[in-house]
């Protein structure tokens, strides 16, 4: 499979979590998967205003010239995606969410009944919209409702992106129990 | 009561949210002595400003429009930045706004879980969260529909003035529809078809010159 990972550490001093990444990754590169770590903080994310020039201006495309077109392209070109970010104020960071604002290009704006029941976007690409995956780092003070907040909300983003939510994995567990993971799918 | 408003709309001032915001304070003002300072989040990026006025303020509103199912990156930074404030005494009593342009409540429901859950995390009250859909379609909407809305959004900051709460049954009444109805969605479906309900996002596509290119797929390897 070809494997975005869109990490979301904000912190660089927080060396644990980019490294779990970096294991992961060569874990399942000797699995014959293609990954492409993106770190979010070092690249330049215009935080999306909202004008919808990606709908009606340059369709497919933000207006801003930033890194989010590399963002959009190799996620859009890959089988699966994971999200990966340390909780912060019981929700993974801002900069995974910036980042996760700046995919709206890939849907369209119009709007289709899913299930026959609740609106959302349709699809821009005539394709599997890449699996969802989502990888935290629990705080101190993280619960067990937190964590299905969060899941909760990634599972409502994954319908919205054409896609599901595959699973909810905390840094704790080994890197081995996330690869086989990524491996079932 | 004294009341400080965080507009975390990214669009800033020209955005829905001022829109419903500017109802539900010229509501709150009703109420004499009642005073408010408004910041907006996406504007004034001085973020420990932010934080400051957040720590001495009483009551608190944060207002935003939902993001991919959630709130906006930019609220999130400023959620984040409230990282020192977490559990400390005294800390103002909260409440929130949040609007969608998908037309049923529902699809905001679960920012609200989490809303809830950050008030408790920082050890504020929790006054409540408005939830409003179909926010995005004011702009086109009738004059009476809107002047409905805004009327609710008007007696919601009434209340809240008065009483420092949200009145419960104001905001099932903008809740409304929780879900689309059945007849609701048939009529989607169907207007779908004629290209009633998107004719919206095609004649902001005509104007821009954009139309031939709405579907393109520019990142298609």
């Amino acid at each position: 499979m070809k494997i975005t990972i869109l990490n979301g550490n904000s912190d660089a001093d927080n060396i644990k979590f980019d490294n779990y990444l970096k294991k992961l990754s060569s874990l399942l590169e000797s699995s014959n998967h293609t990954i492409n770590i993106l770190k979010l903080r070092e690249i330049d994310i215009k935080h999306c205003i909202g004008c919808f020039g990606c709908w009606v201006r340059t369709p497919g495309q933000c207006i801003f010239k930033d890194d989010s077109h590399d963002i959009c392209r190799e996620v859009i070109n890959s089988d699966f995606v994971l999200l990966a970010a340390p909780l912060v104020m019981g929700f993974p960071g801002a900069v995974l969410k910036i980042a996760m604002d700046k995919l709206i290009p890939l849907v369209l704006p119009y709007i289709e009944m899913v299930n026959n029941k609740e609106c959302h976007h349709e699809k821009r690409y005539d394709k599997e919209y890449p699996s969802i995956g989502l990888l935290i780092e629990k705080e101190d003070d993280t619960d067990s409702e937190d964590i299905k907040i969060a899941s909760d909300i990634f599972s409502r983003f994954a319908i919205n992106f054409k896609s599901s939510l595959y699973f909810i994995k905390e840094i704790d567990v080994s890197v081995q129990e996330v690869a086989d993971e990524i491996n079932r799918i | 009561m004294k009341l400080t408003v965080f507009n975390g709309s990214p669009r800033g001032k020209k955005s829905n949210t001022t829109i419903l915001l500017e109802h539900f304070l010229k509501g709150f003002m009703e109420t004499d002595g009642n005073s408010y300072e408004l910041v907006y989040v996406a504007i004034n990026r001085d973020v420990g400003k932010l934080v400051e006025m957040f720590k001495d303020a009483n009551n608190i509103i944060l207002a935003f429009p939902l993001y991919t199912d959630c709130m906006p990156g930019i609220v999130k930074s400023f959620i984040d930045s409230l990282k020192s404030l977490r559990g400390k005494q005294n800390n103002p009593g909260i409440g929130f706004l949040v609007q969608s342009g998908f037309p049923e409540t529902y699809h905001s429901r679960f920012v609200e879980r989490y809303l809830e859950k950050l008030a408790k995390r920082l050890n504020c009250r929790y006054i409540g969260c408005i939830v409003k859909g179909g926010i995005e379609g004011i702009r086109v909407m009738p004059h009476f529909m809107t002047k409905k809305i805004f009327n609710s959004f008007y007696e919601l900051g009434k209340a809240y003035g008065r009483s420092g709460k949200f009145d419960q049954m104001l905001l099932n009444k903008l809740a409304k529809p929780e879900h689309l109805s059945a007849l609701t969605r048939l009529f989607y479906s169907f207007g779908k078809l004629i290209g009633l309900v998107n004719n919206y996002w095609d004649k902001q596509l005509k104007e821009n010159n954009a139309f031939e290119k709405s579907f393109d797929k520019p990142y298609m390897r």
